[in-house]
């Protein structure tokens, strides 16, 4: 950890905590303009370098909390247990979580009428009655 | 100092039917014991006070972590390896600090022994999985 410092990180790294960098930027200009403070470039520095090590332990916990449930694919449920720590936090993931949980059914019921449709239109017999659907439609 | 001279008052004693069922806890001496061994370092009574409410929350705490970590797990027991993802959230547990050597530095011989196995002779592992 004292050494990391010193050595100069890998090039996928760099750019991914450039990336870090800037985002963590535009988020403190969103707060400047909120709060009416100013972030030093150095504080700005500061919390990216804190949120890409943040980065490291949640993944490792995530990982370790879909292990012990034998799943090799990270859930919600899993980034759920990772914030019981905080209440506040809790409440807010759940809230999200059950926000993008309700927008994917939609989606997925979107999907499926459509992709029901595409299977009708693919079925032998129908095929031709499809196509002739099609060019009505290009007609019209 | 001149307080501490000063008679004691003790505490009437309820009567049987009155006396609330107390909630289990770990006996204060223990708590008191372990923490005076770590602590190598005089400690006042009120401190004391102190570390049984932090131990009664931190029992409060544990159980519910450990019932979210088996529920999690699709699970309604609690689990050693419950336990050991609580520890490495913790970060008592770590790549460096597997559980066992965390066992074998804290816990006496009769508990490590239930917890380790140990080969025997006869090619036996005690405790059998």
């Amino acid at each position: 950890e004292a050494g990391a410092h010193c050595l100069p990180l890998p090039r996928f790294l760099q750019r991914l905590q450039a990336a870090v960098h800037y985002t963590v930027g535009c988020l403190c200009q969103e707060v400047e303009e909120d709060k009416d403070v100013r972030f030093s470039k150095q504080s700005v520095a500061a919390i990216s370098e804190i949120t890409f090590r943040q980065c490291e332990i949640f993944a490792k916990d995530l990982e370790m909390f879909a292990r012990h449930a034998k799943r090799t694919t990270v859930n919600t449920e899993d980034v759920k247990l990772l914030a019981r720590r905080s209440n506040s936090l809790l409440k807010y993931i759940t809230q999200k979580s059950e926000e993008l949980a309700s927008s994917n059914m939609e989606q997925k019921e979107k999907k499926k009428k459509k992709s029901s449709a595409a299977k009708g239109e693919r079925t032998p017999g129908e095929q031709e009655a499809a196509v002739t659907e099609n060019e009505d439609s290009n007609m019209a | 100092p001149l307080q501490v001279l000063q008679p004691k008052t003790v505490p009437k004693r309820l009567g049987p039917s009155q006396r609330k069922p107390r909630e289990p806890q770990v006996p204060m001496s223990l708590i008191k014991e372990i923490f005076r061994h770590f602590v190598k370092m005089p400690v006042t009574r009120d401190a004391f006070k102190i570390v049984e409410k932090c131990s009664e929350r931190y029992f409060k705490q544990l159980s519910n972590d450990l019932e979210a970590y088996s529920h999690h797990a699709g699970r309604k027991t609690v689990e050693v390896a419950d336990l050991e993802v609580l520890m490495r959230r913790q970060g008592l547990v770590t790549d460096k600090m597997p559980l066992n050597v965390l066992i074998e530095r804290y816990l006496p011989l009769e508990y490590r022994k239930l917890l380790i196995p140990i080969a025997v002779g006869g090619n036996k592992v005690i405790p059998y999985k």
